[in-house]
């Protein structure tokens, strides 16, 4: 993927607002399943746009816009996670945030989210990049800066107990 | 029978935003305006205050300077400011910026 053409800090208002449409719903996929917490999530999505408007100029011409923001999106997630104050105070809009009435399986669903919320950060990380995203390993082992075969692990871990939580039998294969 | 990646892949779908959310779009925007508005704002502070200090550090060896050269003007700069008044005056038509005429 190749990105576009900025100006360092000058970048012009339609090209940020060409950025965001091309990687908003991947990037706020990633972090509401990473952080479990949509109004979080939004609001890290959008902390991530504008750093990436005022680091923009770093990128290479060969550069994974895509994955790029997921990392910057994955490092603040982190540091949000670590202040628990701050989860406090987003929890009332999270639980008014998330779907429930009217989702085909609200009962499988809050399990899904139980078990992703049991899950350690990197392996959550990771499942909801590979599992719920299209993301590849190797895409997901740059966001997370953490080895390929790290990340495979945690993806097989991570499907494992997600299945059990939901009580949904293997493949054999 | 569903498989077990499409079962997972179909509850985590619940969780996927908009292809395109105007909303959201628009809020990064506003952010991003807010954000060059201050950069702006620091740099033109800075900028003065800096001025500033320059001329108050310069300002003894400016005075005698700026004092003669204003005494020097002060017809000129008096004819000036008459021509504006004039000039104004004379291109004033009310009503002309509401389209009234």
């Amino acid at each position: 993927m190749t990105p576009m053409a900025f100006d360092g800090g000058h970048v012009p208002s339609q090209d940020i607002a060409r950025l965001v449409e091309r990687h908003q719903q991947a990037l706020r996929a990633f972090l509401r399943r990473a952080c479990g917490d949509w109004a979080l999530a939004d609001d890290l999505a959008q902390e991530t746009f504008l750093t990436a408007w005022e680091k923009i100029g770093e990128l290479g011409p060969d550069a994974n816009v895509r994955a790029w923001l997921c990392t910057i999106g994955y490092n603040k997630s982190l540091t949000a996670l670590r202040s628990a104050r701050r989860a406090r105070r987003r929890e009332a809009d999270y639980q008014d945030a998330a779907p429930g009435v009217g989702a085909p399986h609200p009962a499988e669903k809050m399990a899904l989210d139980r078990a992703m919320a049991d899950l350690p950060v990197e392996q959550r990380a990771a499942v909801a990049l590979c599992l719920a995203g299209d993301f590849s390993h190797a895409e997901a082992a740059q966001i997370l800066a953490l080895p390929l075969g790290t990340v495979k692990s945690h993806v097989t871990r991570g499907r494992a107990r997600l299945l059990q939580a939901l009580g949904t039998a293997d493949d054999p294969a | 029978m569903i498989r077990p990646d499409d079962h997972l892949a179909a509850l985590f779908a619940q969780d996927l935003p908009p292809g395109r959310d105007p909303v959201f779009a628009t809020s990064v925007l506003e952010a991003v305006a807010r954000r060059r508005f201050q950069r702006e704002m620091v740099f033109i502070t800075a900028a003065s205050f800096v001025g500033a200090a320059v001329l108050a550090a310069l300002w003894p060896a400016l005075q005698p300077a700026v004092n003669a050269l204003a005494q020097g003007l002060a017809p000129a700069g008096l004819a000036i400011v008459a021509a504006a008044i004039v000039v104004i005056l004379a291109s004033w038509r009310p009503g002309a910026d509401l389209g009234l005429r």
